[in-house]
C-alpha cells in the first residue's frame, strides 16, 4: 500500500485531484483506493490536507495519514506555514509545486521532485493569479512519479474535472513532462504501490521546529480570537468604497441628489439647499417642472416606489431661495456676454460671475426667464417663484439687460467672450395646406402669460391641438381654463409621447381629450367661422432614428372634423437672428463662428429640451469658458461607471414605506382658475420622504458589516470610522453581501491596514 | 462536482458481482446513488455540512431529468421533515438527508413521522452539537434513538448504498422510518471503490411502493393526526411495539435475501474473530470498525463485534452469538468504543450492551474515543487493547 498526503489551500482543487487520482488507480490496476480531505473551519485560501491510499488488498484503516510515502505540496508558500514533512517515511519523497529550484527550499530530505504547476495551469487559463487551480497539473506530476499511463490518466481527468476538460488534460500532460527529480533523489515509491503488504518503514527525522505544531490548528474556547489571524486565508478583499447613485448620475444638472436627500433627512435644509444650488440655481422651478430624471431610475422603485425627489427639491428651493445672496468680488478683467436669460444663459452667467468675471445677460423680451417664463403656464409655475430665483442671481452680481435683442456681432467689440443661449422659441411648421389657419402654440403660451392675449378662445370653443409634447399639453390645459373643450391629436401612441407622463395624466384628469395615431393633412375654412381639419389615421411602423416607432399613414382613412381653433405644437427651433441670419448648426460649447471673439453655445439650442438639461448645459459651458480663459485644458465629463443598480441593493434591509405624493388640486371645473395645480409637501412629509432613501453606494452606518463580520475584523477607529482589520479579514464576503447599499467592494486586490 | 451515472471509465464489470459496475464514490454520493436507485419520488431538503453533497447530487440529477422526483428546497430542517411527512402521507417514497443541528431541529417531527407510521428513509451524517463542531460524532443520531426510528450504521460507501436499498424494504414492510447513519468525512467525504448495482437489478428487488389504503386521498377525505383519548392511546403504542420487535429478525432476513440477490451479506450485527478463546471483543459502529479490523489482524485473541442495526438494539443476535461460540464470561472483556457522549456515565454502546447482556455476567468496559471527529488511527485501537489488558475501570477516556 502507498500512502500519499497532500497540502494545499482551499480552492486550489486538491480534494478533486485526490478523488481523480483514486479513480485513476481503480481503473488502471484493480487497486483498492481511498481518498478524503481533512477540512478545518476555513474556506478558500486556508491550508487544508487530503489523503490517498492505494493498495492491492482491502484498506483496513480509515484514519488520517501520519506517515506518508509521498507528500505533495500544492502551494510552495505552505512550506513556511505548515509542517508538511511531518512523519514522512524515510524512503518517502516530497513533490513541490514551484517554479524555482529545489535548492531554494530548506527541506530535510533529498528525495524531492518539483513541478511548475502554477505556471502550467495559468498558461492553460485555469484559475487566477491569486488562486490558480493546479489540480490537473499536480495529478500529472504524481502519476509520472508512480509511472502511470498518462493517456488513461488524462482521459479520466477530462471526464471528472468540473470545467475546461481539455485544458486540464493538457496541463496534466505538460506537468508529466516538466516534473524534475532532484539529483540526489533515491526514492523508489513504485515498490510500495506494488507490494501487497503494508511495509513497515522508518520515519524521516525532521529537524524542523514546526514539527511540534498540530497538523490542523483551531482557535479553541476561552482563547482570545486575536490569536487566529485569519487574514492569511483571504483571496478576495472587501473595502469601503463609495459608488455613484443613479439619482445623481441621472441628473442633467449634475446635482448630488443622494447628498441633498441625506442632508434633508437629517433636517439640514439649508445645507441641502446649498448642495443643490452648487449645481442648480432653479431648485424651486425644477422641483416643479423637471421630469425628475433622478427619480426615473431610483433604486427604490424595485422595493415599492421611487423617492419623490422632486417634492424634496421643491421644498428646499422654496425654503432656501428667500435667504440673502451676495456678489463675489470681480477678480478678472475679461468680461462676458450671454445672449438669452433662460435657464442655460442665467446658469452659465451665474457660474462665471461666481468665479470672478463680470457677466452681462442680454434678453430680447421684457422679462427674464426664457422658456420658464414664456412656455410654462402659471398653474404649473407661479411667476413669483421664478422671480425670486432670478433676483437671487442678480443679487450675486449678474447684470440682466432686458428688451435687448442682439446678435453675436453686435457684442463682439465690447465683450471678450460671447455665449449664445437663445433657446428654441420658434415653432416648427407642418407644411400642409391651410397651415396659416392654425395658431402657433408656443407663441400663444407666451402671449397669454405675458400679455393676457387669449387669441379669442371663448367658453365652449372646440379646440384642436396638434402635437404630443409638453407644449401641446400646456396649450390644452390653458384653453381648458379659458372654458374651451380641448382635444390633443398625436400621430403616435401614448408610449411615444414626449410630454412628461404625470403632466399627461393631470391633463386627462382635468378633462383634456387625447386622440392618438392621427394627424392633420389639411386645414380649410368652412364658411361658418369654423376650421375643417382633415385627419388621416396612422399606424406604427419600424423604429426611426430616435428609437420611437415611425408613424405611417393609413391611406383612405381620411375624415373631417370642424373646430373653432387649431393650435400647432409640433416642435421648436432656435431663432437664427442671433447669428445675424448665418446658417450655423449650434452645438454645446465652443462653436465655429466668424467673429473676433470666441463664441460658445448652450441650452435648448444646443441640446436637451428641458429646464434641467439647459441648466446642466449652462454649467458645462461655464466650465469650458472658464478653462478657456484660465488656459486650462477642458475635460468633458466622463460617463459614470460602477453606478449602483438594483442588483447591488440588499432590499431585505429596507422596510416598504409608502411614498409621499404631491397633493393635486381636483376641481369640477378649471375655467378661470390659474392657480398652481400641484401642491408641495409639508416639512414633516419631506423629512419622511427623504428618509426613504436607500443611500445607494454611500455608507449610512447601518452597522451590518460590523455586526456580521464572523472574524470581528470590522471595528470603529478613533475617528469614529468603520475600518476593516486585514490581519483578520478572511475575505468571506459577508459584509459585502450584507451591506444594504453596496458601500463595500469585494475585489481581488490586496490592501494594507492603515 | 456531480457524478455521472454512466461514465465510460467506470464500467468495469467483473465476475465478482454480475450486473454491477465498479466505481469510486464517496459515502455521500453512495447515499445519493442509493436514493436514486430506489426511485425516491419526493426529496425535501435543506443543506448542512457534512451531508450537503448528498442532496446537492440529488438536486443535480432531478434538474438534469435523470431522476424523476420532486425536489423541494425548504427553509429549515423542521420544514424538511414536515414536508417529508406530508409527502409520505400521500404515499410517496420519500428521501432526505441531514446532520447534527438539522436533526436536532427536526426532533419533534421525527416523533411524529415514526408514530404516524410513515415509511421514510433518510441519511444522517453524524456531527455533534456544542462545543461547535462539524466533524464525525454520533451524538446527534443516537440522541434521537427514542423517537421511534430504526437506525442502521454503515461502515463503507458500499454499506451506505446497500443499506438504503434494504432500508426501504424494512421501512415499507413495517411502516416505520429508517435512518441510515454515516460518519462525517471519514465516510461521507471518502472516495473509495464501490459496486453499484444495475438499476433493473434493484428494480427486481425493491418493487414500487405499495399503497396500504391509509394514505391521504382527496376523493376520500379523512382526518389525520387527531386527538387520541387516554383509553386508546396505549393501543397505538402497543401496535407500534408489536412491529418494532420484529425489526431485528426482519433486518437479518432481508440481509439474507439481499445476499441472494446482490451477492453481499448483511445482518443486524457482524462478528469477526469471536470464539471461545477470545480475550477482548471490541464493539464498534461505522468507520472505527474498519480500522479495528486492520488492527486485530495482529491480535488473534481480540475479536470484533460490529453493530449495524443500532435501534432497535439487536439484543437477540448478540446473546445468541455469544452463547453459540461460547464466549468465556470470566476471561473475555467486552469493550465498547463510543464516539458519542450523551451526558451520562456510559456512552450509548455501553448502555445498550449492558441492556442486551442483562443478567449474563459478562465483563464490560466502556471506552470514549473519536469524539467530535478526533481521528481514531490504528495506534489508538492498539492503545485500547493494551490499556484494557490491565486497567479495569468501567469507563475510560482513551485520548484525554
Ligand atoms: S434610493 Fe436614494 S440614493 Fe438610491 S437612487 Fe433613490 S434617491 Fe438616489
Ligand atoms: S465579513 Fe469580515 S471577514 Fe468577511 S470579508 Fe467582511 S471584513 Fe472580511
Ligand atoms: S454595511 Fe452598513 S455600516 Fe457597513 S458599509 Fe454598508 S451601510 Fe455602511
Amino acid at each position: 500500500m502507498i500512502e500519499i498526503r497532500g497540502h494545499a489551500r482551499g480552492g486550489q482543487g486538491m480534494v478533486t485531484a485526490f478523488e481523480i487520482l483514486a479513480k485513476i488507480f481503480s481503473k488502471i490496476g484493480d487497486f483498492q483506493v481511498q481518498s478524503f480531505p481533512a477540512f478545518g473551519v476555513e474556506r478558500t485560501g486556508a491550508p487544508i490536507q487530503a489523503f490517498l491510499r492505494v493498495s492491492k488488498c482491502p484498506i483496513l484503516n480509515r484514519s488520517n495519514i501520519y506517515n506518508p510515502h509521498l507528500v505533495v505540496v500544492f502551494d510552495e508558500t505552505l512550506i513556511e506555514q505548515v509542517p508538511v514533512l511531518n512523519g514522512l517515511k524515510k524512503d518517502g519523497a516530497i513533490l513541490l509545486n514551484t517554479n524555482s529550484k529545489i535548492e531554494n527550499f530548506k527541506i530535510d530530505t533529498n528525495n524531492a521532485y518539483t513541478v511548475p504547476a502554477t505556471k502550467i495551469s495559468l498558461e492553460k487559463g485555469l484559475g487566477t493569479k491569486a488562486l490558480p487551480i493546479v489540480n490537473a497539473a499536480m495529478i500529472g506530476a504524481i502519476i509520472k512519479i508512480l509511472k502511470v499511463d498518462i493517456d488513461i490518466a488524462t482521459q479520466i481527468i477530462s471526464e471528472n474535472v468540473p470545467s475546461k476538460p481539455k485544458q486540464n488534460a493538457e496541463s496534466a500532460k505538460i506537468a508529466a513532462e516538466k516534473i524534475k527529480r532532484s539529483p540526489k533523489n533515491t526514492d523508489n515509491l513504485i515498490q510500495f504501490l506494488d507490494s501487497d503488504e503494508v511495509i513497515e518503514e522508518e520515519i524521516l527525522e525532521v529537524e524542523n521546529e514546526k514539527e511540534q505544531l498540530p497538523i490542523m490548528d483551531f482557535p479553541s474556547w476561552n482563547n482570545p480570537m486575536s490569536i487566529n489571524k485569519t487574514g492569511n486565508w483571504r483571496v478576495l478583499t472587501p473595502k469601503y468604497e463609495e459608488r455613484p447613485a443613479p439619482c445623481t448620475t441621472n441628473c442633467p444638472a449634475g446635482t448630488d441628489v443622494r447628498l441633498f436627500v441625506k442632508q434633508t433627512s437629517e433636517g439640514n435644509f439649508y445645507e441641502a439647499f446649498d448642495t443643490i444650488y452648487k449645481f442648480n440655481p432653479f431648485a424651486s422651478t425644477c422641483g416643479r417642472v423637471c421630469p425628475h430624471f433622478c427619480q426615473q431610475n431610483c433604486n427604490r422603485i424595485e422595493l415599492d416606489s421611487g423617492l419623490n425627489i422632486g417634492a424634496i427639491e421643491r421644498f428646499l428651493g422654496d425654503q432656501g431661495i428667500v435667504r440673502k445672496f451676495y456678489a463675489e468680488p470681480i477678480k478678472y478683467t475679461k468680461n462676458i456676454a450671454v445672449i438669452g436669460a433662460g435657464p442655460a444663459g442665467l446658469t452659465a452667467a451665474l457660474r462665471l460671475r461666481q468665479r470672478g468675471y463680470e457677466v452681462t445677460v442680454f434678453e430680447a423680451l421684457p422679462y427674464a426667464g426664457g422658456m420658464m417664463r414664456t412656455g410654462i403656464p402659471e398653474f404649473r409655475l407661479p411667476q413669483e417663484i421664478l422671480d425670486k430665483e432670478i433676483q437671487a442671481i442678480e443679487q450675486q452680481g449678474v447684470i440682466i439687460k432686458l428688451n435687448s435683442k442682439v446678435t453675436v456681432n453686435d457684442l463682439e467689440k465690447d465683450y471678450d467672450i460671447i455665449i449664445s443661449a437663445v433657446g428654441s422659441h420658434k415653432s416648427s411648421k407642418m407644411k400642409i395646406p391651410g397651415e396659416e389657419l392654425s395658431t402657433d402654440g408656443i407663441k400663444f403660451l407666451r402671449e397669454f402669460k405675458l400679455e393676457t392675449n387669449n387669441y379669442s378662445v371663448v367658453e365652449g370653443d372646440e379646440v384642436a391641438i396638434i402635437g404630443g409634447g409638453n407644449t401641446a399639453i400646456d396649450v390644452a390645459r390653458t384653453t381648458l381654463r379659458l372654458g374651451a373643450k380641448p382635444t390633443i391629436y398625436y400621430r403616435r401612441s401614448k408610449n411615444e409621447m414626449p410630454a412628461i407622463p404625470h403632466e399627461v395624466e393631470e391633463a386627462i384628469d382635468e378633462g383634456v381629450q387625447i386622440k392618438f395615431l392621427t394627424t392633420p393633412v389639411s386645414y380649410n375654412k368652412n364658411g361658418n367661422g369654423k376650421i375643417d381639419i382633415t385627419f388621416i389615421d396612422m399606424k406604427l411602423g419600424e423604429p426611426d432614428e430616435s428609437g420611437r416607432k415611425r408613424p405611417v399613414k393609413i391611406e383612405g382613412s381620411e375624415k373631417v372634423m370642424s373646430v373653432d381653433k387649431v393650435f400647432s405644437a409640433i416642435g421648436q427651433s432656435f431663432d437664427e437672428y442671433v447669428f445675424s441670419g448665418n446658417n450655423i448648426a449650434p452645438k454645446q460649447g465652443r462653436i465655429e463662428f466668424n467673429s473676433d471673439k470666441p463664441v460658445f453655445c448652450c441650452g435648448d439650442m444646443a441640446w436637451g429640451g428641458t429646464v434641467t438639461e439647459a441648466i446642466g448645459s449652462g454649467n458645462h459651458v461655464a466650465d469650458e469658458v472658464y478653462s478657456y480663459l484660465r488656459n486650462i485644458e477642458y475635460q468633458e465629463e466622463q460617463n459614470p461607471t460602477n453606478v449602483v443598480l438594483p442588483d447591488d441593493i440588499n432590499y431585505n434591509y429596507y422596510l416598504p414605506t409608502p411614498r409621499h405624493d404631491n397633493p393635486v388640486v381636483e376641481l369640477k371645473s378649471f375655467t378661470g382658475n390659474f392657480d398652481e395645480v400641484v401642491k408641495g409637501l409639508t416639512k414633516e412629509e419631506v423629512i419622511e420622504e427623504s428618509q426613504r432613501c436607500l443611500h445607494c453606494g454611500d455608507c449610512y452606518s447601518c452597522g451590518n458589516c460590523y455586526n456580521y463580520c464572523p472574524d470581528a475584523a470590522v471595528h470603529i477607529d478613533e475617528q469614529n470610522r468603520l475600518r476593516i482589520d486585514y490581519d483578520y479579514c478572511k475575505g468571506c464576503g459577508i459584509c459585502f453581501n450584507e451591506c444594504p447599499c453596496s458601500a463595500i467592494s469585494l475585489k481581488m486586490d490586496e490592501v494594507e491596514n492603515e | 462536482m456531480s457524478e455521472k451515472v454512466t461514465e465510460s471509465t467506470s464500467e468495469k464489470v467483473l465476475e465478482k458481482y454480475p450486473r454491477h459496475y465498479q466505481k469510486v464514490l464517496k459515502g455521500n454520493y453512495a447515499a445519493s446513488e442509493g436514493a436514486a436507485l430506489c426511485h425516491a419520488t419526493v426529496i425535501p431538503a435543506y443543506p448542512i455540512t457534512p451531508q450537503t453533497s448528498i442532496i446537492e447530487e440529488l438536486s443535480a440529477r432531478v434538474a438534469a431529468n435523470k431522476l424523476d422526483a420532486t425536489f423541494i428546497n425548504m427553509d429549515s430542517e423542521h420544514s424538511v421533515f414536515a414536508a417529508a411527512m406530508g409527502a409520505a402521507l400521500t404515499g410517496e417514497r420519500v428521501f432526505t438527508a441531514t446532520s447534527g443541528q438539522g436533526l436536532f431541529y427536526a426532533h419533534e417531527l421525527l416523533h411524529a413521522i415514526a408514530h404516524f407510521r410513515l415509511p421514510i428513509v433518510i441519511c444522517n451524517v453524524g456531527r455533534p452539537s456544542i462545543p461547535w463542531n462539524i466533524w464525525s460524532d454520533q451524538s446527534d443520531s443516537i440522541s434521537q434513538r427514542d423517537t421511534g426510528w430504526i437506525q442502521l450504521y454503515g461502515e463503507s460507501s458500499q454499506e451506505v448504498l446497500d443499506g438504503i436499498i434494504q432500508s426501504y424494504k424494512i421501512s415499507e414492510e413495517l411502516n416505520l422510518p429508517v435512518m441510515m447513519v454515516l460518519d462525517a468525512f471519514y465516510q461521507s467525504h471518502t472516495s473509495e471503490n464501490i459496486w453499484v448495482p444495475d438499476a433493473d437489478l434493484v428494480d427486481e428487488y425493491l418493487l414500487p411502493k405499495k399503497l396500504n389504503g391509509s394514505e391521504i386521498d382527496v376523493k376520500n377525505p379523512k382526518s389525520f393526526g387527531g386527538l387520541v383519548s387516554p383509553d386508546n392511546y396505549g393501543n397505538f403504542n402497543h401496535g407500534y411495539w408489536k412491529d418494532v420487535i420484529k425489526v431485528e429478525d426482519l433486518t437479518n432476513k432481508i440481509g439474507e435475501e439481499f445476499k441472494e440477490h446482490f451477492g453481499r451479506d448483511y445482518g443486524a450485527i457482524e462478528a469477526v474473530n469471536i470464539n471461545k478463546g477470545t480475550k477482548q471483543i471490541l464493539v464498534t459502529l461505522s468507520t472505527i470498525t474498519t480500522t479495528a479490523r486492520g488492527v486485530i489482524k495482529s491480535h488473534p485473541e481480540v475479536g470484533l463485534l460490529k453493530i449495524r442495526l443500532f435501534k432497535p438494539f439487536p439484543r437477540k443476535s448478540i446473546v445468541e452469538l455469544f452463547s453459540k461460540v461460547k464466549v468465556n464470561k470470566d476471561k473475555c472483556k467486552i469493550i465498547t468504543i463510543d464516539r458519542n457522549f450523551l451526558g451520562d456515565s456510559e456512552g450509548a454502546l455501553m448502555q445498550e450492551m449492558k441492556r442486551a447482556l442483562y443478567g449474563e455476567r459478562y465483563k464490560l468496559q466502556g471506552i470514549y474515543a473519536g469524539l467530535g471527529g478526533r481521528d481514531v488511527p490504528p495506534t489508538t485501537i492498539e492503545n485500547i487493547i493494551e490499556t484494557c489488558k490491565t486497567n479495569n475501570d468501567e469507563i475510560i477516556w482513551i485520548d484525554s
